[in-house]
């Protein structure tokens, strides 16, 4: 086993990871930007070190700074959390050029998983139930005939996109003659990349994910789904396990197909397969992120895993510490994320944390990068902490979660806890009858 | 013209809000002039080792600092410090030595690279900060000049 990992992020994904290391009896190196010389990842690590100014594509994004700051510490491994590096196939090249242990898959199933259009064919090519869509198109009078092809409406996205960004939901072929070029150079402008293709517009859709988990020795573990219909604009806020629109079937069902196809894949590390489910009922494959993702606790709580621990597991070599038989929910779990931006607005809410007290009590986790006193500064994502509930049933979870963000207080900043607020208390949620519009309509 | 304090003020708030260097006011046979130096005091920086994965290097906003005595020469990567250019030779430079901007101060090694610290500044090196062979972070002070 590897004895000093290096955290390639922030935050409280940094915090995280941070723990599981603690506890499995590691030493561990922080990386921070200049702004961050006071957050708490900066201050918890066994290890700190300055990698750059706040700007992160000179500080979490640069890789040589991140492989210097494991060269002078002689950390072994590196864990690059979400977001930043974390699927970039390059830093995990590069980490095992440098004799580094990346944490996560390798560079060839990041490359493979993460353009869109080749997951997709991917999937397809594994036999799992996948979204109709088009090969990249080349011109407007080709995208027109893809359009057509497919039938409208239509979704045109971004094939670098992501985070929901670069998306357009297209009627006819007037609508997507008006706007193709305007999407190009969007796209050119955001990814760097100009490449578009099209998707099945599905009205009302579900957003369900699976959690996966593989070792290097073809084992693949299936550890149910979860519910990310609760969404801005692409975005997940809020966050539950297990789905209250999954029949047990049609679970196991998934499960063992995902289970076949992934060990096909020869899988390794901790990933997420998303799917859409439709208003018949059916679950199509949308893409596979190949890291941990934001609300893995919800799946940790309900299924009794530490999902931090596992993927360092896989990455030493060991086999997966899970039994045989796959794993069944025990309760229901809810994550809301806590950012700091205006519950209406959404604007943005950076600064100085003036006091905070975060929720307790029997059954409630928080995950968190910040103190009474800390900053939030504008360099980086709003999230600044997840609230995560575990309760026997879904209403007892609603109702703890609806408690537990009653007694959170968070001063000198704006947050979201009014909106979950508002989504915990409102009819359709508490039957379960909602889709990725939903918010989108509570706001309307 | 008799300025008074409160001008002066102005006359440097202008400076601070435009992307002039100088600013000169003649009125009958006074004359005042406001000048700041052509850019932030930085160290500059040339990976002296082709090829390998290193990324680009920005040393005209690496950070350099003008607190107290003297001026810093901060270092612009992670790495580990080292003085001279191998360890059979001699310092680069040493306490006392006078240096000119462009002047190659010590290396910052990262990921297999030797960069090549240059300075920005004209002076006198007063103090060492960091000893040969040690790992620095970014930002760290590694000379305390006394500019001439």
């Amino acid at each position: 086993m590897f004895d000093k990992v290096l955290i390639a992020n922030r935050g409280e994904i940094a915090l995280r990871v941070i723990r599981t290391c603690r506890e499995l009896g590691l030493r561990t190196v922080a990386v921070h930007s200049e702004i961050d010389t006071d957050a708490l990842h900066t201050r918890l690590a066994d290890e700190a070190i300055c990698i750059g100014p706040a700007d992160p594509t000179r500080s979490y994004l640069h890789i040589p700074a991140i492989i210097a700051a494991a060269e002078i510490t002689g950390a072994d491994a590196v864990h690059p959390g979400y977001g930043f590096l974390s699927e970039n196939p390059e830093f995990a090249e590069t980490c095992a050029q440098c004799s580094l242990e990346f944490i996560g898959p390798l560079p060839e199933q990041m490359r493979r998983w993460g353009d869109k259009v080749s997951a997709r064919a991917l999937a397809k090519s594994l036999d799992l139930p996948t979204i109709e869509g088009t090969e990249l198109v080349e011109d407007v009078d080709d995208a027109v005939r893809k359009a057509e092809a497919l039938g409208f409406p239509v979704l045109l996205k971004a094939s670098g996109g992501g985070g929901g960004r670069g998306m357009h939901i297209l009627e006819s072929k007037e609508e997507l003659r008006a706007i193709f070029e305007t999407a190009r150079s969007e796209s050119r402008a955001a990814f760097g990349n100009d490449a578009l293709y099209f998707e099945k517009f599905i009205e009302r859709p579900r957003h369900i994910e699976f959690q996966i988990l593989g070792d290097k020795h073809g084992n693949i573990h299936v550890l149910g789904e979860r519910e990310c219909s609760i969404q801005r604009r692409h975005q997940k806020i809020l966050e539950e396990a297990p789905s209250v629109a999954l029949s047990d079937e049609m679970r196991n069902d998934m499960s063992a197909t995902i289970q076949r196809a992934m060990g096909e894949a020869g899988y390794i590390s901790a990933g997420t397969l998303e799917f859409l489910l439709d208003e018949r009922g059916e679950l199509t494959f949308l893409e596979m992120n190949p890291r941990i993702q934001v609300e893995h606790p919800v799946t940790e709580l309900v299924m009794g895993v530490d999902l931090i621990a596992e993927q360092i597991r896989i990455a030493d070599g060991q086999p997966l510490g899970l039994p045989e038989r796959p794993l069944s929910a025990r309760g229901h779990a809810i994550e809301c994320r806590i950012n700091a931006e205006d519950p209406d607005t959404f604007a943005p809410s950076p600064g100085t944390i003036t006091e905070l007290h975060m929720a307790g009590g029997t059954g409630v986790r928080v995950d968190s990068g910040v103190y009474g006193g800390g900053r939030v500064p504008p360099n980086y994502d709003p999230l600044i902490a997840k609230l995560i509930v575990h309760a026997p049933t879904r209403t007892q979870a609603i109702a703890k979660m609806r408690r537990a963000l009653s007694e959170t207080l968070i001063g000198g900043i704006r947050t979201n806890i009014p909106l979950h607020q508002r989504i915990l208390a409102h009819p359709a949620f508490a039957e379960g009858r909602f889709s990725t519009r939903f918010l989108d309509e509570l706001q309307a | 013209m008799k300025l008074d304090l409160d001008q002066l003020r102005d006359l440097i708030r202008l400076l601070d809000e435009s992307n002039l260097t100088e600013i000169e006011v003649e009125h009958d046979d006074d004359r005042i002039r406001v000048r700041r130096d052509p850019a932030p005091l930085a160290a500059a920086s040339q990976p002296v080792a082709p090829g390998a994965v290193a990324g680009s290097t920005h040393p005209s906003d690496a950070p350099a600092s003008e607190e107290g005595e003297g001026s810093y020469v901060t270092s612009p990567f992670v790495g580990t410090f080292y003085r001279a250019p191998s360890p059979e030779t001699d310092a680069f430079v040493e306490v006392g030595d006078s240096i000119a901007p462009g002047q190659v101060l010590c290396i910052v090694e990262a990921m297999k690279l030797m960069n090549e610290i240059e300075s920005e500044l004209a002076g006198t090196i007063v103090d060492v900060l960091v000893e040969n062979g040690k790992p620095v972070e970014y930002g760290d002070r590694l000379f305390r000049i006394e500019t001439t």
